[in-house]
C-alpha cells in the first residue's frame, strides 16, 4: 500500500478511509496532536489450516476507546494476543505506542496493561497478594509499589476485600480484580478481552462506568474485544467489525447503525384508506419508502432521525385517518453483525 | 512504519534491564510457597507419601531380603536403608518434572499470561518458580529423611555424617534441576495439554522403576535391555549419588554420577530454557 507512505496525516486517513472504510470519530479531531497509539497494518495469523485474522487494518488513536467487536471465533482475542506481544503474527505489523510487537516486546509490555477474557489472577491468593505479585514484576520501590496496589484497590472498591482469597471473590468482584490488575501501572493502553463476560447487568454496568471513567481521567487508550454489542455501543467511539478473521466493516457504532439498519414504522390503520394514506406518507420529504403489506399493514422507512410516532400520529389526525396501532424500531448493531454472519453464510452456500 | 513518525512514546523510563531480575524471582517463588502452605491437602501429601512408600513398600520388601540369604543388598546395607535414598529421588523426580512441566498449565489457565505480558525476562519466571518447587521438594526431601530416621532406629538406616548429608542435599538440588530442566523440554515437545500428564507419568514410572531406586541394578543383570536401560537412565545416577553420599554405599563411581547428572542438568536446563524464552501464549 504504498499510498501510505505519505507523511500528511490528514492525506493518510483519507487514504485509510477509501481502503478500510474508516471514518474519523465525530468527538475525535484530527489534529496532529493525536496521535495513533495501536497501528495496525495487514496483520494475519493462522493456526494450522485456519486463518484466525485476516491482512486486517485498524489504528488505535490516544485517549480512544476502540471496539474489536464479533462472534466467538471471529479473531478478536488472537488480534489482541497479538497486539500484547504474547503472540507473533504470521505477516504484517502492529505497533504499540511506536513499538514494534515483534522486535520491541520489551517496550509494547511497558505501555500495556491486559485484562484477559479467562481468569488470570491466583484464586489461592488474596487479592492484594495477587496485586501486590504482579507489581513485582515491574521491580519498582517498595514505596511506590505499595501505594500503587492501595490506590488500585481503592479505584475498584475492593479494599474491604484485599486480605479475601480470591476463590472467596464473587464473579463481578473477581473481573475488578483483573481490570485492577491491568490498571495496575497505570499503562497508557488497556487491552481488555470480554471484560464483562458472565456479569449480571448491575456489575457489568458498574465496570463500564469504571472504564469510562478511567478512560476520561486517566486518558488511557483502551482496545476493547467485545462479542456483547451493546458493551461497544455504551463504550466505544469507533468499533470496527471483526468476520472470520476480516474487519467488514469500520466506523462509529451510530454511522455503523444508521449504515445498516433503518428506522422503521410499523402501523395499521382504523379507519382511512391504506392506499391513500401510503400515497400521503410518500409526498413526505422524510420518507424513505412506503411499503403496503398484507393485512393493512404499512411499513414506513425514515430518512430523517428526528420524525417519530408523535409527527406520525399527528399527521394521520390532520388528513383525517386514525391509527390502531403503531410500532417504531430502531436498528441496533445486532443487525450490523447479524447482516454479516447471514452473508458470509449465504457466499459459503453458494 | 508509522510508529517512526512520532518516535518512541516514554512509557516509563527504558533503562537497561538488569541481568538479575531479584523482584520478579523471588516473587515468583513466593507464590509457590504460598499455594503450597494455602493447600492443606499437599501439605498433608508431603509427609503422608513418604511414610507410605516407607511403611507400605519399605517394610514388606525388606522380609523378602532379610530372609532369604541368596539375595542381599550390595554394600551390606539394609534393604530399608538400601530404598530410603530411592524414595528421596523419586520425589525429586516427579516435584521436577512437573514443576517444569506444569508451566504449561499455567499457560493454558490464564495464570503465565498474566505474567507474560510484564517486562520480564522469562528465564527469570522460570528460575522463580524452579526455586519455589525447588524448595517445597526439599522439604518434602527432608520429611521423608525426618520418618526414615524414626523407622531407622528398627530397620537400619542412618545418616553416616553431616558432611555426608550436607552434600546430599547438594546432589538433590543439581537432580532436581534436571529434571526440571527435563520437564520443560517435554512441556515444550508435547504442545497438547490434553493427556498430557497421561505422558509424561508413562516416562517418569519407567525411569523411576529402572533406576535402581528400588531394586539394586545388579538384580536384573541377566536381562538383556532392561539392563542396559538402566544405565541411560540419568536417575540412576542420581539416586546412586544420593545413596552414596548419605549412606557411603556408593554402587557406581562417585565421579561417575556428578559427571552424568550434572551434564544432563546443563543439557536440559538449556532445551528447556530455550524453548521457554520461545514460548507463545495461543
Amino acid at each position: 500500500m504504498a499510498i501510505l507512505t505519505t507523511e500528511d496525516l490528514t492525506r493518510r486517513v483519507e487514504a485509510l478511509k477509501a481502503v478500510n472504510s474508516l471514518s474519523a470519530p465525530p468527538d475525535f479531531t484530527l489534529d496532529s496532536d493525536r496521535k495513533p497509539i495501536l497501528v495496525v497494518r495487514n496483520l494475519s495469523k493462522g493456526f494450522g489450516h485456519v486463518t484466525a485474522v485476516d491482512a486486517i487494518n485498524f489504528e488505535v488513536f490516544e485517549g480512544e476507546i476502540f471496539g474489536l467487536v464479533g462472534l466467538n471465533g471471529a479473531g478478536k482475542t488472537t488480534t489482541m494476543l497479538i497486539l500484547s506481544s504474547l503472540l507473533n503474527p504470521d505477516s504484517g505489523s502492529a505497533t504499540v505506542c511506536g513499538y514494534d510487537v515483534v522486535k520491541e516486546k520489551d517496550g509494547v509490555r511497558r505501555s500495556i496493561g491486559f485484562v484477559f477474557e479467562e481468569e488470570a489472577v491466583d484464586i489461592y491468593l488474596t487479592g492484594k497478594q495477587n496485586l501486590d505479585f504482579a507489581a513485582r514484576m515491574y521491580s519498582l520501590a517498595r514505596q511506590e509499589r505499595e501505594k500503587m496496589v492501595a490506590d488500585v484497590l481503592k479505584t475498584v472498591g475492593l479494599e474491604q476485600h484485599a486480605n479475601t482469597k480470591v476463590k472467596d471473590y464473587s464473579g463481578g468482584m473477581l473481573r475488578r480484580l483483573e481490570i485492577a490488575r491491568g490498571m495496575l501501572t497505570s499503562p497508557k493502553v488497556l487491552l481488555l478481552d470480554e471484560p464483562t463476560i458472565g456479569l449480571d447487568v448491575q456489575t457489568r454496568r458498574y465496570v463500564w462506568d469504571y472504564l469510562r471513567r478511567v478512560n476520561k481521567e486517566m486518558g488511557v487508550t483502551a482496545l476493547l474485544a467485545t462479542s456483547y454489542l451493546e458493551e461497544a455501543d455504551y463504550l466505544c467511539n469507533r468499533i470496527a467489525i471483526l468476520h472470520e478473521g476480516k474487519i467488514v466493516a469500520s466506523n462509529t457504532p451510530e454511522a455503523l447503525k444508521d449504515s445498516f439498519g433503518e428506522n422503521l414504522i410499523t402501523l395499521k390503520l382504523s379507519k382511512g384508506s391504506q392506499e391513500d394514506f401510503a400515497r400521503q406518507l410518500r409526498e413526505m420529504t422524510w420518507a424513505n419508502s412506503v411499503e403496503t403489506q398484507s393485512q393493512g399493514t404499512l411499513v414506513l422507512s425514515l430518512k430523517d432521525k428526528s420524525i417519530g410516532i408523535p409527527e406520525i400520529v399527528r399527521m394521520a389526525k390532520t388528513h383525517g385517518f386514525s391509527i390502531s396501532s403503531i410500532k417504531s424500531s430502531t436498528p441496533s448493531l445486532n443487525d450490523v453483525l447479524l447482516h454479516y454472519a447471514k452473508k458470509s453464510v449465504a457466499e459459503r452456500d453458494e | 512504519m508509522w510508529g517512526g513518525w512520532y518516535g518512541k512514546m516514554d512509557v516509563q523510563e527504558v533503562t537497561h534491564r538488569p541481568l538479575f531480575e531479584g523482584e520478579p524471582i523471588y516473587s515468583m517463588w513466593l507464590r509457590e510457597l504460598i499455594r503450597f502452605f494455602a493447600m492443606r491437602s499437599r501439605i498433608l501429601a508431603t509427609f503422608a507419601s513418604p511414610l507410605i512408600w516407607l511403611l507400605f513398600l519399605g517394610i514388606p520388601l525388606s522380609q523378602i531380603f532379610s530372609s532369604g540369604a541368596s539375595q542381599s543388598v550390595p554394600g551390606g546395607l539394609s534393604f530399608f536403608a538400601f530404598i530410603v535414598p530411592g524414595i528421596v529421588s523419586m520425589g525429586l523426580l516427579f516435584g521436577g518434572t512437573n514443576s517444569g512441566v506444569t508451566v504449561l498449565w499455567d499457560k493454558e489457565f490464564g495464570f503465565l499470561k498474566e505474567v507474560m505480558v510484564a517486562p520480564v525476562r522469562r528465564t527469570s519466571l522460570m528460575i522463580g518458580r524452579s526455586l519455589g518447587a525447588l524448595t517445597i521438594a526439599l522439604i518434602q526431601a527432608l520429611a521423608t529423611l525426618g520418618i526414615a530416621l524414626i523407622l531407622g532406629t528398627w530397620l537400619g538406616f542412618r545418616i553416616i555424617s553431616v558432611a555426608g548429608f550436607l552434600l546430599a542435599i547438594g546432589f538433590m538440588i543439581i537432580t532436581f534441576f534436571a529434571f526440571v530442566g527435563f520437564g520443560l523440554t517435554l512441556g515444550a515437545l508435547i504442545e497438547n495439554t490434553e493427556g498430557f500428564m497421561t505422558i509424561v507419568r508413562m516416562i517418569e514410572f519407567p525411569m523411576f522403576f529402572l533406576s535402581g531406586a528400588l531394586l539394586p541394578i545388579s538384580v536384573i543383570k541377566g536381562i538383556p535391555v532392561l539392563y542396559q536401560l538402566q544405565f541411560i537412565n540419568p536417575l540412576t545416577y542420581g539416586v546412586d549419588g544420593v545413596r552414596g553420599l548419605l549412606t557411603g554405599v556408593f554402587l557406581l563411581p562417585a565421579w561417575l554420577d556428578l559427571t552424568v547428572i550434572v551434564a544432563f542438568a546443563l543439557l536440559f536446563l538449556f532445551l528447556g530454557a530455550y524453548a521457554f524464552s520461545k514460548m507463545e501464549v495461543d
